[in-house]
């Protein structure tokens, strides 16, 4: 579904150039959920932005289905609004419409019509249990019953590919793990992909695959799986970080 | 309609400051509409003055106002009676009034003067209504015994130069249209101020018969046609230029050269004052617009990265200007309109103008044509300055809007 090769990305700031991702490579099977973990300042951000279209401006190459993703920023916004869904670590849900509308939003952008959007609209709602709660606003909802809008939001056009960065980083432990499981049953009923940076154990311990990140660099990838609890083993000097050691 | 309901949303979102931005574009509906509205008050009274004060149409022998004459009445009109005749039958005519301009000498029997002298009839001061003001005696008669001397009305500067008053018998001298001096005496009737010092200086007005019996002449100078209604006048000018297609007729404009100063100094300061109000408007929107904006900068960010296009958040952004104009130009027209009904019951009069003795009513006036063009212009720019502000705030890289705070 997703392959990313090389990657190097470098903020520069004035005379000095910091380098947040120093050549990673990997991929991610269609139907995945894959946590990255990693530091603060390890690129965890950085990477997510890549894969998720949202920056371009990085050298190496990204995959969509094994097709090389290149052209502008149009082409970018238009992926975006078909394939991949978002969900931030601070909600980001539109001040000004209702939690419906909110939801609505990226089904009018696909122009969806009226009544089908308003089924998904609803349907989804009630599965991440806001019914009743569909016509208030951000500023009258919870922080766990705005994730879980965040959550329908990203999923109700079921994209193919849904960029988490730290979900559940605002939430207290029990909300935490309510939008987790919400995650992964609401993305496993239609396949998608799940890319989420996360510290979170519990989030790790639900996804079938950690990547690391360490300094720029992706250090290890553990498999695991949430049927079979994984034992992490630390497999330093992994093949793709010799790899891109040596490229920097 | 989507987008109309979040823009609205986003309105109320932040109160206090839509509040602000409405005010000013009311403020901005207001003044334009007001000042606009009393200048167009002010010129429809300048026109309908000026229009007495020459007649809404003035026929004349072709080319009479470019050509200088060699003796008096040289390019006049003769036969002036059956114009007279004819129009005065028609009922959207108020009066047809000929008049003879004249100049010569006029003497009280020590000093001598020049003056400038118009020929009128009796109807003139009728039909005119208060054209002059009389400081002292009143209008000519209507009719004078045959035995008695003829009137003679002069203006102030001219009876204080040759110290005489009501009463007193003055003589024109003029040349007459065979190139002969001829003599007349007139008896002071009354001495009139028309504001302007040059004019009382040396104006004085007889009656159109004395006139053409000093020039030896049965040709008047013009005929001024007197329509009730001003708007009638280019009608009126077309039909009579070709019922008289061998004379010249002239509409009041032409001749209105005060009304056309005036105006074109208040279309100036008219114009100035639109520009200025443009600007604050457009510098007050920008701002609340450049604060909003910035304060929904992750809003921006988040929305760009579900896949929205650049210029539909633009778009949103320019509608929220657009309703925020529309509400205010439409408080403002409705404030316009209140404060014209006030000044209607309220009848609060304005100091009298330079060379006039009576103030005259506030009022303004409703311009549709001024209206829709206010809040049009007034709407565009704060759509415009939303538009800009949006565009800026669009431009940012969506990882950097994600991560403002
Ligand atoms: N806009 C930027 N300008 C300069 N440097 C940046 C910028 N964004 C990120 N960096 C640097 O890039 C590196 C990686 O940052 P990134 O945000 O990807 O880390 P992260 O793993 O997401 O960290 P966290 O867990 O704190 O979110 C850091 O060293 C950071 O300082
Ligand atoms: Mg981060």
């Amino acid at each position: 579904m997703l392959r990313f090769e090389n990657i190097v990305k470098a903020f520069t700031q004035g005379e000095t150039k910091t380098y947040a991702l120093k050549g990673v490579s990997g991929s991610i099977q269609r139907g995945e959920t894959v946590a990255l973990c990693g530091p603060s300042g390890s690129g965890k951000s950085t990477l997510l932005n890549i894969c998720g279209l949202l920056d371009n401006d990085y050298e190496g190459e990204l995959f969509f289905d094994d097709e090389k993703v290149t052209g502008g920023i149009n082409a970018a916004t238009k992926m975006r609004r078909e394939r991949i869904g978002f969900i931030f670590q601070r909600y980001n849900l539109i001040e000004a419409m209702t939690a419906f509308d909110n939801v609505e939003y990226p089904l009018l952008l696909t122009n969806e019509n009226k009544s089908d959007r308003k089924e998904k609209v609803l349907s989804i709602l009630k599965q991440v249990g806001l019914a009743g709660h569909e016509y208030k606003r951000p500023d009258q909802l919870s922080g766990g019953q705005q994730q879980r809008v965040a959550v329908a939001r990203a999923l109700v056009k079921k994209p193919d590919l849904v960029i988490a960065d730290e979900p559940t980083a605002n939430l207290d432990t029990e909300t935490a793990t309510v939008i987790i499981d919400l995650m992964r049953e609401l993305g496993a009923s239609i396949q998608t992909t799940f890319l989420v940076a996360t510290h979170d154990s519990r989030m790790t311990e639900r996804c079938h695959r950690t990547l690391n990140l360490q300094d720029g660099m992706l250090f290890d990838e553990v498999v695991g799986s949430v049927e079979e609890p994984q034992t992490k083993t630390l497999a330093k000097g992994a093949k793709h970080a010799e790899h891109q050691v040596s490229m920097v | 309609m989507q987008s109309i309901k979040l823009a609205w949303y986003n309105i109320l979102r932040n109160r206090r400051r839509s509040l602000f931005t409405i005010l000013i574009t009311v403020v901005a509906t207001l003044v334009l509409l007001a000042s606009g509205g009393f200048g167009l008050y002010m010129y429809q009274g300048l026109e309908e003055e000026s229009a007495r004060d020459t007649g809404n149409l003035i026929i004349t022998r072709t080319g009479y106002f470019e050509t200088e004459e060699d003796y008096p009445l040289q390019h006049g009109l003769s036969g002036f009676k059956e114009i007279q005749q004819h129009y005065l039958k028609d009922e959207q005519v108020k009066a047809v009034l000929p008049n003879v301009d004249f100049q010569g000498l006029i003497s009280n029997g020590e000093k001598t003067a020049i003056f400038m002298g118009k020929g009128v009839e009796h109807g003139e001061f009728l039909a005119k209504g208060p054209f002059i003001n009389f400081i002292e005696g009143h209008a000519l008669s209507a009719e004078v015994e045959a035995s008695a001397d003829p009137e003679i009305l002069l203006g102030k500067g001219l009876a204080k130069n040759l110290k005489v008053s009501v009463g007193d018998i003055v003589t024109l001298l003029s040349t007459t249209t065979d190139n002969v001096m001829n003599a007349m005496d007139f008896k002071v009737k009354g001495v009139f101020s028309t504001g302007i010092p040059e004019l009382e200086k040396r104006m004085i007005y007889t009656d159109l018969n004395s006139a053409q019996i000093l020039l030896d002449s049965d040709r008047v100078s013009s005929i001024a046609i007197h329509l009730f209604d001003i708007d009638n006048t280019s009608a009126k000018l077309d039909e009579v230029q070709s019922q008289y297609s061998e004379l010249e007729v002239t509409p009041w404009w032409e001749r209105a050269f005060y009304y056309r100063d005036v105006k074109n100094l208040f279309d100036l300061i008219f114009a100035l004052l639109g520009i200025v109000i443009s600007l604050i408007v457009f510098l007050a929107i920008s701002n609340t617009m450049g604060m909003t904006i910035m304060e929904r900068t992750r809003e921006i960010g988040t929305l760009a990265a579900m896949g929205t296009y650049r210029y539909e958040i633009t778009r949103n952004f320019t509608l929220e200007g657009l309703m925020i104009g529309l509400i205010g130009t439409v408080t403002g027209i409705a404030l316009t309109l209140a404060l014209i009904g006030f000044l209607n019951v309220a009848n609060i009069e304005m100091p009298p103008p330079p060379g006039s003795t009576q103030g005259f009513p506030i009022a303004i006036n409703f311009s549709l044509g001024l209206t829709l063009f206010s809040s049009i212009l007034l709407m565009t720019i704060c759509a415009m300055a939303a538009w800009f502000a949006a565009r800026s705030g669009a431009r940012k890289p969506i990882v950097e809007a994600l991560s403002y705070v």
